[in-house]
C-alpha cells in the first residue's frame, strides 16, 4: 500500500504522507466525495515537506526534467532527505503519477514506487486542494507560478523546436 | 472600420443565458464578450463600447464570430450549458492562435484561469503573444496527448474544452480528464466528423465518440449541430464521474 506521495507543482515539489489507508483503493462514490472534501482529505494525507523552487530558471529546469520523466539532482536529494532508506523494516512505497519517473526513482534510490489508481486518486486530491495543502503559499501564488512557468516553458519549446520552419520565410 | 458594428445609444446590451456572454442588440444582434483588455482587439475583431450603469462611463465588448469560433457556434447553436462561466478554471485543448481562447478568457474573467494547450509552434507563438496581455491565460506549447509533460503547469479544472481536430480526440480528452478534471466536472467537445472517420456518416461518428466517452467515466449531457456555421460538426458535453 502506498505510504507517500510525490506532487510536482509549478511552485515546487511536495511530499505527502498517506494516512487512513484502509479507506483507499475502492472506486466508490464515498471515496470520491471524501477526496473532494478538504476536511476529510486532510485526514487522508499530511504534508511532510514542501520545497519551493529557488528561481524561475530553477523551476523551468525542473519542469523540463519532469516532463521528460528524468530524476534530477534536486528531486533526488529531496527524496533522499525526506524518505528513510529502504531496508527490511522500512515500508516506504512512494506514489508517483508518471511511470518513467517512478522507474528512475526506483533505480536511483531503491524506493518501491506505485502508479496505480489509488495513487492517481490521491494526486488528484492534492491537485484539487493544492493551494490549501502546500503550506506557505497564498491563494493565488500557485496560479502566478503556473503563469510564469507556462510562458517560459512554452517559449523554450518554440526556441528549441527543430521542426520550426518560420525562419525559412525571409 | 466603416460600416461595421458601432456602439452608441442605439445599441442595447443584454445578458445571454450563459453567464459572462452578452448580446449587443442594434441593427443586428451580435454575440459579444466583455473585453478583459479594453482598447485592444486580439485578431482584428470589432469592438463595441456601450454605456455602463454610471453616467458617461462605457464598457467595451468584443464581437464573437460564430463562423470563426466553434464555441460561439455552439452557444448560438443552442447548447443549454457550456459550463465556462466567470471564475471557472478551464483547460482548453487545441488553443490554436488563441482567438477563441481570448473570448473564453473574457468570459471567465480575472477570477478565472484558462490553461491553453497548443502543439503547433507557429500557432503557439501567437498564443503566447495573446496571453501576455491576458494574464488569466496560461499558454502551454505542448502535445495534448501527453498531459504528463505539462502536469506541473495545471491545477484541477472545472471544465475541459476540446477542439483538437484529431482522430483520437476523445482519447486525448479522457487522458487529460484523468489528470486535471474535477470529479463532477464537465467536458465540452467540438467534433469534426471528417477528422475522425471520413467514410462513416457524421451521425455515426458522433455516436461513436459519445459512446467512447460513456465507457470512460463520462455521462453524456447534450449534443448540438454546429450548422449553419460549420458543416458536419457537433458539439457534445458530458460530466465526469470517477466512481463506479
Amino acid at each position: 500500500m502506498v505510504t507517500h506521495i510525490l506532487f510536482e507543482s509549478a511552485s515546487g515539489y511536495a511530499i505527502f504522507e498517506v494516512k487512513l489507508q484502509d479507506a483507499l483503493g475502492s472506486s466508490s462514490k464515498a471515496l470520491q466525495e471524501s477526496i473532494e472534501d478538504l476536511g476529510k482529505f486532510g485526514k487522508m494525507v499530511n504534508l511532510l515537506s514542501f520545497s519551493p523552487f529557488k528561481s524561475a530558471a530553477h523551476a523551468l529546469e525542473n519542469a523540463n526534467d519532469i516532463s521528460e520523466g528524468i530524476l534530477n539532482e534536486t528531486l533526488e536529494s529531496l527524496l533522499e532527505l525526506n524518505l528513510s532508506k529502504p531496508n527490511k523494516k522500512s515500508k516506504v512505497v512512494l506514489g508517483v503519477w508518471d511511470p518513467p519517473l517512478a522507474s528512475a526513482i526506483k533505480a536511483a534510490l531503491g524506493f518501491q514506487c506505485d502508479t496505480d489508481e489509488t495513487t492517481k486518486d490521491l494526486i488528484r486530491g492534492i491537485r484539487l486542494h493544492a493551494p490549501k495543502l502546500l503550506k506557505g503559499l497564498q491563494a493565488d501564488d500557485l496560479t502566478k507560478a503556473q503563469l510564469g512557468l507556462g510562458h517560459s516553458y512554452s517559449r523554450a519549446k518554440l526556441k528549441f523546436n527543430v521542426n520550426r520552419i518560420d525562419n525559412m520565410i525571409i | 472600420g466603416r460600416g461595421g458594428a458601432r456602439g452608441g445609444s442605439n445599441v442595447v446590451l443584454e445578458p445571454h443565458k450563459h453567464p459572462g456572454i452578452f448580446i449587443a442588440k442594434g441593427k443586428d444582434s451580435l454575440l459579444v464578450t466583455k473585453n478583459l483588455v479594453p482598447g485592444e482587439a486580439v485578431y482584428g475583431e470589432k469592438r463595441i463600447s456601450i454605456e455602463g450603469g454610471v453616467e458617461g462611463t462605457k464598457i467595451e465588448y468584443r464581437v464573437w464570430n460564430p463562423f470563426r469560433s466553434k464555441l460561439a457556434a455552439g452557444v448560438l447553436g443552442g447548447m443549454d450549458h457550456i459550463f465556462i462561466e466567470p471564475g471557472k478554471k478551464v483547460l482548453y485543448l487545441g488553443a490554436a492562435s488563441g482567438t477563441s481562447v481570448s473570448h473564453v478568457a473574457d468570459i471567465v474573467g480575472p477570477e478565472g484561469v484558462v490553461y491553453a494547450v497548443e502543439f503547433s509552434p507557429r500557432s503557439g507563438r501567437d498564443l503566447i503573444g495573446m496571453a501576455k496581455k491576458r494574464t488569466n491565460v496560461i499558454p502551454i506549447v505542448e502535445d495534448a496527448r501527453t498531459p504528463q509533460k505539462y502536469r506541473m503547469l495545471v491545477s484541477a479544472v472545472d471544465v475541459i474544452f476540446a477542439d483538437v481536430a484529431q482522430p483520437d480526440q476523445a482519447r486525448i480528452v479522457v487522458l487529460n480528464a484523468e489528470y486535471f478534471l474535477k470529479n463532477g466536472g464537465h467536458v465540452v467537445i467540438s467534433i469534426k466528423a471528417s477528422c475522425i472517420d471520413s467514410t462513416a456518416s457524421p451521425e455515426a461518428v458522433f455516436a461513436q465518440e459519445v459512446d467512447y466517452l460513456r465507457k470512460q467515466k463520462f455521462k453524456p449531457i447534450e449534443q448540438v449541430t454546429l450548422e449553419p456555421y460549420e458543416r458536419d460538426h457537433a458539439m457534445v458535453s458530458a460530466v465526469y464521474q470517477r466512481h463506479k
